[in-house]
């Protein structure tokens, strides 16, 4: 996980210099940027965090249209007793959980050797009094493993990864705030030390979503600093990066909380909303705070999880989200697939290409370099209902890869990861996919 | 259980009389019930017995103001949920989920002008959608179409107007289902919701119906879910002599779920039942064929998370279910009169649209199941003669004591409503038979 920036603490500059050398000697697992990017030191202060130097604005790219290559499939690693569900790579290990009731119920971590073209099942750990395992994450050292539990009691589980192929329990933490579930889990760092940010499930008519802020510097002894009812009706996911948290509120849009970023005195322990956005179906799932290789950070990659049925049907798109003032942020692209809705993301920033798992629409790569909310007319489409005009990334020519649809077998794509010029993609069906990323 | 049945019946008695007497009827039924289901949810055989649809029932008319209540214990009796294969709401699955304590409480005024006969009626109860409550038809299971065909338990206000053989209802209510027995319904979202049904009397003892319903976010209490539009069609036909019934009912439900206008699921049922009574003894049939979504089940195989964590479901499954029931004559003791029955239903399923991941043989080991059940009715009172219209939407009767309605020496204790023409009528015809046919 990158670490955060906060420049009237020299401790936390420390903690920024350091975070940054550890992930670029060891990518980072999970939801997490692939590569810290350049460090930019001019460009946009927004008042509202000037903590946050969001960089110069992109240039605008002219790209000639193209059919989008297939990302080859280099090889397959079958779960068929259960349904697999995250994915999270770290050097030449995968983790993988498991979700739902199939044969089996849905409470198996599998981890792979992921060092030749097939991936290899090396070990699994069953975790107890969960039937969905949602999320995985590898913290940004390396030592940490950590997993989401649903229905009912959630929790997040966290293991020692000091033997990579064999996750070893550390703790467990649970209490009133994660019933019925811990829907994902993401860590990070604020000022040095590691935070989980749990999204809860609603449950019944007594208690709406909420969003967990848990201080895990103590992996055996974590500790809830926050909790807020949240989300409409769902809070599902996040997304840390440089003191900012970004949080999918579903119809409420996405919202962007200081938690130490700003320099303004939040913590994890007090964040400080900033700002959001509703965007168009609502429906937001997931994000990704983009960082440029340029040192442009001013979009946000927003998931829409539509309604859909597993292994069959999906959709959802992908919103692009200008967050050059992020008390507010504004959407000013999409990009759609006709049939299918998107789900997670991992983006691999050197090059500028975010990969989308898109259910029983495979992977999608696309070219994210430069501006993305600007465009021709022609490439351009009005919302009817609201009249917001936006770039469509696919008359963009920016559809650069798509990978697995041309397999004769049902897919349905929940999580992608970037690493090291491979493709990783976790399948609820199959189990996991390496493929070749993007040219 | 009977004897605190008997001493409620007593109870309300005393009460009925320190008031009007002829202004209130009181109906208290309860089943004993053990099913065998063969294999369910956890791929073997479960027996269980419980005390179910255990309520009790008061109608009540003052002049042009009329009073009707229904208690229903059913949380205390199948907290669990009654072994129901191919059942499914409210978050169970396979099992009917016990329904709200207060299942009606409404309110209302019925007058006549000029021949047209006209009744509005507010509080909790069902909207006009549908069939009749299967409470109150020939069979102790529930169809599986329980949740596409009829829409109850709401905050209610229901307008109905009656000419000659035309009946009009128009109503609007609350999208959201109950959460549990005890759960209050969100009052705040009363009016985001409606239906609106039209019933023809062609015939002597046989109507023809047709509804719609626009229900918004039924099973996210907050709202923000799928929205449903519900379509309906009847045709049903009850003639009763004091010696004899003949009852059979046609029914087409379907239920599309939307997702912000667009439709994410289509669920069709298709059924068809009949009953008739000879010497006492009623036999019945019914063959349905009716589509279920599926959900991710939680810990418990019979349970899936209310509300679901987000708009997906697993596949749609379409199920076949032919019920076969038989009881004999009802006896009488004291106020109370008992009637057993069996039931064996032969149940099959086979993927819908779309199949999703759902699979059948990993949920049960097979596609065809068996259901036997073995109970006895157990009544003191007067039911009501139908559970789903109110006032003007009461088709007149030319012989009341038919199916549910009781024809025992308590309802002549406990006589009809007054100046209600449409309970009137049957209510008198009811008290000329003494039917030996009522369940």
């Amino acid at each position: 996980m990158q670490l955060v920036v906060n420049r009237r603490f020299a401790a936390g500059a420390l903690a920024v210099a350091f975070g940054l050398t550890a992930c670029g000697l060891t990518a980072c697992g999970g939801d997490s940027p692939s590569s810290p990017g350049k460090t930019d030191t001019t460009g946009l202060a927004p008042a509202s965090c000037p903590g946050v130097n969001l960089g110069p604005k992109p240039a605008t790219l002219s790209l000639a249209q193209s059919t989008p290559a297939t990302l080859q499939v280099l090889g397959g690693g079958a779960e068929t007793a259960r349904y697999t569900a995250e994915i999270a790579v770290r050097g030449q290990i995968a983790y993988t959980t498991t979700w739902g009731t199939r044969s089996a119920i849905g409470n198996k971590i599998n981890v792979w050797d992921v060092s030749g073209n097939t991936p290899t099942l090396l070990d699994s750990v069953i975790v107890s009094g969960a039937s969905t395992l949602g999320d995985v994450a590898v913290s940004d050292d390396g030592s940490l493993l950590v997993v989401a539990t649903e229905f009912s009691g959630g929790s997040i589980v966290i293991f020692d990864l000091a033997d990579p192929k064999h996750p070893r329990l550390l703790s467990r933490f649970t209490n009133s705030d994660t019933d019925p579930g811990v829907h994902t889990a993401e860590i990070g760092r604020v000022n040095g030390k590691l935070y989980g940010f749990l999204s809860i499930d609603p449950l019944g008519n007594l208690s709406h979503a909420r969003l967990v802020i848990v201080d895990l510097s103590t992996p055996t002894a974590p500790r809830a600093v926050f909790t807020k009812v949240t989300g409409n009706p769902f809070v599902h996911d996040t997304f840390i990066r440089d003191g900012l948290l970004f949080v999918a509120l579903w119809d409420d849009g996405m919202e962007i909380w200081d938690v130490g970023g700003c320099g303004s005195g939040a913590s994890p322990a007090a964040p400080r909303v900033l700002g959001g956005v509703k965007t168009l179906n609502g429906h937001v799932h997931n994000i990704w705070w983009y960082h440029d290789p340029n040192g442009s950070k001013r979009f946000a990659f927003v998931g829409e999880e539509g309604s859909g049925t597993i292994g069959s049907t999906s959709r959802g798109d992908i919103h692009v989200v200008d967050i050059s003032d992020p008390a507010a942020p504004k959407e000013v692209a999409f990009y759609r697939v006709t049939g299918a809705g998107t789900h997670n993301f991992s983006v691999d920033e050197a090059n500028g290409v975010l990969y989308a798992a898109y259910y029983n629409g495979g992977v999608r790569a696309i070219d994210v370099r430069g501006d993305l909310g600007t465009c021709p007319a022609s490439q351009q489409v009005i919302d009817g209902s609201t009249n917001l005009a936006r770039c469509d990334l696919r008359l963009m020519g920016r559809e650069l890869g798509i990978g697995l649809t041309e397999l004769n077998r049902t897919i349905y794509i929940w999580g992608v990861q970037y690493l090291n010029g491979a493709v990783y993609a976790s399948d609820m069906v199959n189990g996991i996919w390496k493929l070749t990323a993007a040219k | 259980m009977r004897i605190c049945l008997l001493v409620t019946v007593a109870t309300l008695a005393v009460a009925r009389d320190s008031a009007r007497a002829q202004d209130v009827s009181i109906m208290a039924q309860a089943i004993p019930l053990v099913t065998r289901a063969d294999p369910t949810a956890t791929r073997r055989a479960l027996t269980e017995g419980y005390v179910t649809q255990p309520i009790v029932m008061t109608h009540a008319s003052r002049g042009w103001l009329r009073g009707i209540s229904t208690l229903n214990f059913e949380g205390l009796t199948i907290d669990r949920g009654e072994l129901s294969t191919g059942g499914y709401g409210e978050g169970y699955v396979d099992r009917r989920h016990p329904h709200a304590y207060v299942h009606e409480l409404l309110a209302g005024a019925e007058s006549s002008v000029g021949g047209v006969r006209a009744s509005l009626f507010a509080g909790r109860g069902f909207a006009p959608f549908g069939s009749d409550d299967p409470m109150a038809r020939p069979f102790e299971k529930y169809p599986v179409n329980h949740h596409l065909a009829q829409v109850l338990e709401r905050v209610v206000a229901v307008g109905a107007i009656r000419y000659g053989p035309v009946i009009g209802e128009l109503g609007t209510f609350n999208g959201d289902e109950p959460i549990g027995p005890g759960s209050s319904p969100a009052f705040d979202r009363f009016g985001d919701s409606w239906s609106s049904r039209l019933t023809l009397l062609p015939l002597s003892d046989a109507e023809v119906s047709a509804s719609y319903a626009s229900v918004t976010s039924p099973e996210v209490h907050v709202g923000h879910g799928l929205d449903q539009r519900k379509a309906s069609v009847v045709a049903r036909f009850s003639r009763a002599t004091a010696t004899t019934w003949h009852y059979a009912l046609l029914e087409w439900a379907r239920t599309d779920e939307r997702d912000k206008g667009s439709l994410a699921t289509r669920l069709t049922s298709l059924l068809g039942e009949g009953a008739v009574c000879a010497r006492g003894v009623v036999a019945g049939g019914r063959i349905e064929r009716t589509d279920r979504p599926e959900e991710e089940p939680s810990l418990d195989p019979f349970r899936t998370p209310r509300p679901a964590s987000d708009l997906a479901n697993l596949g749609v499954s379409r199920w076949t279910t032919i019920t076969a029931s038989i009881s004999a004559p009802r006896v009488q003791q004291g106020i109370v009169s008992g009637r057993p029955f069996i039931e064996v239903a032969r149940i099959s399923t086979a993927p819908g649209t779309p199949p999703g991941i759902f699979d059948a043989v990993l949920r049960y080991g097979t596609r065809r199941m068996w259901m036997y059940s073995a109970g006895i009715r157990l009544r003191a009172g007067s039911m009501h003669d139908r559970m789903g219209r109110y006032g003007a939407a009461l088709p007149p009767m030319t012989m009341g004591d038919v199916g549910t309605h009781s024809g025992n020496r308590e309802s002549e204790r406990m006589p009809p409503m007054a100046d209600m023409p449409s309970t009137r009528e049957s209510q008198m015809a009811h008290h000329a038979s003494a039917s030996r046919c009522s369940l």
